[in-house]
């Protein structure tokens, strides 16, 4: 009888010990798929992560939910793309009543401090690639070499917050680190016979993809943001491409397609379909099989 | 010029057969006083596509297409139903209502499953650009069977007000909206729905005049909004829908000249242009005498028209300044750019750079970033200031010229002070 007396207690501490654990969870609001797979990468079991905007939805073009609010609440770290990329988030910050988050906050991190950025155009917009951003182009963790910052970054700003676990942070990360370079390695080789291959993009999002895995994106069918491109833009693409002998039309799942298939109809071109985020593509799960199904799928196309 | 043709003739040809059928449909819609029927119709046909895409059937699919229809002859039973509620409460604000109900539905739709949202601007945002002999494999067919189906039944769909004749009517221009709207974009299928239909209505009695005039007039604006859009860079919807426009406002001009006293709506509209411009230059003068700092349209527009105009109010020194400075802007302009250009040739030739070599450039980039937007900001101080120097002579000057310009008669005025 007291056996069975001490083996209730026993478990009744268990569940007990076990809840607090989870509780103890430090909560990391994130922007996008993208950082929430990283900072997964880094926190490991010590964190519960969630990010804001839904897989494959344009991030820049996304509308806060009052859900959205009501997760910053009781968010430790909040990370960010920063760049532009996700300026939303300032009135959303804004809205909320949780200051360790905000710009300045302990909590606050945004996660392209220190990456070497392209395309930055100062503060007046340069002429038309695709982006009103004068910061330069958003899209760095399309770069599987910029991951080593980020998740610096992201280690940093842990490690405000949870001193005492700043151990196992580096930990994870080390680990993460070894396995993307591993994978590096066989990207670079999958990609190397298309060295310098000529693309074209709808969108700008991969000069980072394109300087790491050298490839040469020659044009964007969209100049402007939300502007349909002009008659004039589309045959000055579609003679370029045959002037450049480019072959592939890149387009994420997000993007309109009767657009892209016209040009590559136009240009005697193949349509590759990468995904600009996690998620975005049923196979890119997380950050590393991100670029396994691009790599993969501009093979294919290359082929 | 045949890289144009080669762009712009599949887009003419539906163009022609848009304008064909909405030009028709347009009049009917103009009788019955429901002009938003079609951005309605559309919604639901966008909500219906959305709802076949949340169930997993693939974009462009029959049973996609299948929803659509459904979804539309629905809309059409109630609309139908419209007319016979619209007591106190006009029809136009039920079909406001269905619209925006379907257009909230679809966000909704769209919260639980994220790539639909590209689904739903893909029936909604259709680019005239880019259609081609598939989407006129299907369209020619479609709507020649319904303009046969209306002139067979025309004594009965356009008098009468039965419920049936009325859901006959909704359900065919459901299906024209539906595939148009997929192919044009909505504001594109309005203005070939209201302003061809419009213009003909104004000048024709018959409605076979009407549609005629309405096909002239939608077929060369159309072959005029392309046109423009190729040669000015323009994006074609956008484009062509400014080009219904023009040619509406130059339709309600020449009623007057065609059809009432001539000689006097000559001298009105002369008459209505000298008092707009005149009114132009007076609110010219009084901006530039009480804000000269502040932008100063007119001025603005002109000295970007005529460059030279500036020579006529800066100081020799001043517009040295100002040379200078937009020399300069230009220069760090170029160097900024032959910087990016220099760091996408090395992503593929040569070694790459490291991310230091990446991170001075950026830092370059900045600093003409900035050295740009300062010499911008030299260029508006040194012509504000110039502008406050002779607030007062261009105030008076621009006054004078708009005084000159006023259809306004000397010699009473004259007369009036002599009294």
């Amino acid at each position: 009888m007291r056996c069975a007396h001490l083996a209730a207690a026993l478990a009744a501490w268990c569940v007990l010990v076990s809840a607090t654990l989870a509780q103890d969870r430090i909560e990391v609001v994130t922007t996008t798929t993208d950082l929430r797979s990283l900072t997964k990468a880094v926190g490991g079991e010590r964190v519960a992560v969630v990010s804001l905007v839904p897989a494959g939805m344009d991030a820049e073009e996304y509308q806060p939910k009052p859900q959205d609010a009501l997760r910053l609440k009781t968010a430790r770290t909040f990370v960010r793309v920063g760049l532009d990329y996700d300026l939303w988030a300032d009135r959303l910050l804004l809205t909320t009543s949780n200051p360790a988050i905000r710009r300045g906050g302990p909590g606050y991190v945004d996660a392209s401090y220190g990456i070497a950025t392209l395309e930055v155009r100062g503060m007046s917009v340069g002429p038309g690639d695709g982006h009103a951003h004068g910061n330069g182009n958003p899209h760095y963790w399309l770069d599987p070499h910029n991951a080593e910052v980020i998740t610096a970054t992201i280690l940093a700003g842990l490690a405000r917050i949870d001193p005492e676990s700043a151990g196992t942070y580096e930990a994870n990360r080390k680990a993460f680190l070894a396995r993307l370079n591993e994978k590096r390695a066989e990207w670079e080789t999958k990609l190397a016979p298309f060295r310098a291959i000529p693309l074209v993009a709808y969108h700008n999002s991969w000069p980072y993809f394109a300087r790491r895995f050298r490839l040469d994106l020659v044009g964007f069918i969209e100049v402007k943001p939300g502007v349909p491109p002009s008659p004039g833009h589309l045959a000055g693409i579609v003679r370029l491409m045959k002037e450049r002998g480019a072959k592939i039309v890149v387009r994420e799942p997000h993007e309109p397609q009767r657009d892209v298939a016209f040009v590559a109809e136009k240009a005697g071109a193949k349509v590759a379909t990468l995904a600009g985020s996690v998620g975005a593509l049923p196979r890119a799960t997380d950050y590393i099989a991100l670029f396994d199904a691009n790599i993969d799928a501009l093979t294919a196309a290359a082929r | 010029m045949s890289e144009a043709l080669a762009f712009l003739w599949l887009p003419f040809l539906v163009a022609v057969c848009l304008v064909g059928i909405h030009a028709y449909f347009g009049i009917q819609v103009l009788a019955r006083k429901v002009i938003f029927v079609d951005l309605a119709l559309a919604q639901i046909a966008a909500l219906g596509a959305t709802a076949a895409f949340m169930l997993g059937h693939p974009a462009q699919s029959f049973a996609t297409y299948g929803y659509s229809l459904a979804f539309t002859f629905t809309a059409a039973i109630l609309l139908a139903f419209t007319r016979a509620w619209a007591g106190r409460v006009p029809q136009e604000a039920l079909i406001g209502v269905i619209y925006v109900v379907a257009a909230a539905a679809a966000i909704l739709m769209i919260d639980r499953a994220p790539q639909g949202a590209e689904h739903l601007k893909q029936i909604l945002t259709g680019n005239i650009l880019t259609s081609g002999l598939q989407d006129l494999s299907v369209i020619v067919p479609l709507y020649a069977a319904i303009g046969l189906l209306h002139w067979s039944l025309r004594s009965r769909l356009t008098g009468t007000t039965s419920l049936v004749w009325d859901f006959v009517f909704y359900a065919t221009f459901g299906a024209v909206v539906t595939s148009s709207v997929a192919i044009a974009g909505v504001l594109l299928v309005f203005s070939f729905l209201i302003i061809p239909a419009a213009i003909g209505v104004t000048f024709g009695a018959t409605l076979g005049t009407q549609l005629a005039i309405g096909w002239i007039a939608g077929t060369l604006t159309s072959a005029f909004g392309l046109l423009a859009s190729f040669l000015l860079d323009l994006p074609t919807g956008a484009a062509m829908v400014c080009a219904f426009g023009a040619s509406l406002a130059i339709a309600g001009l020449l009623y007057p000249l065609l059809r009432g006293d001539r000689r006097y709506a000559l001298r009105t509209t002369v008459a209505a242009a000298r008092w707009g411009v005149a009114a132009l230059l007076a609110a010219s003068a009084v901006q530039l005498a009480a804000a000269p700092r502040a932008d100063q349209p007119l001025l603005d527009v002109a000295e970007t028209m005529i460059p030279s105009l500036r020579s006529l109010y800066l100081s020799r020194s001043e517009a040295t300044t100002f040379a200078d400075a937009s020399a300069y802007a230009a220069r760090y302009n170029a160097e900024a750019e032959q910087l990016n250009a220099q760091e996408k040739g090395r992503r593929t030739e040569g070694d790459t750079l490291d991310d230091f070599s990446i991170a001075r450039i950026s830092s370059f980039l900045k600093s003409y970033g900035e050295m740009q937007k300062g010499e911008q900001f030299v260029m508006q101080e040194v012509r504000a200031r110039a502008r406050e120097r002779i607030r007062w002579v261009g105030a008076f000057g621009l006054m004078m010229l708009a005084l000159l310009g006023a259809p306004f008669s000397w010699r009473s005025a004259a007369g009036w002070l002599s009294r």
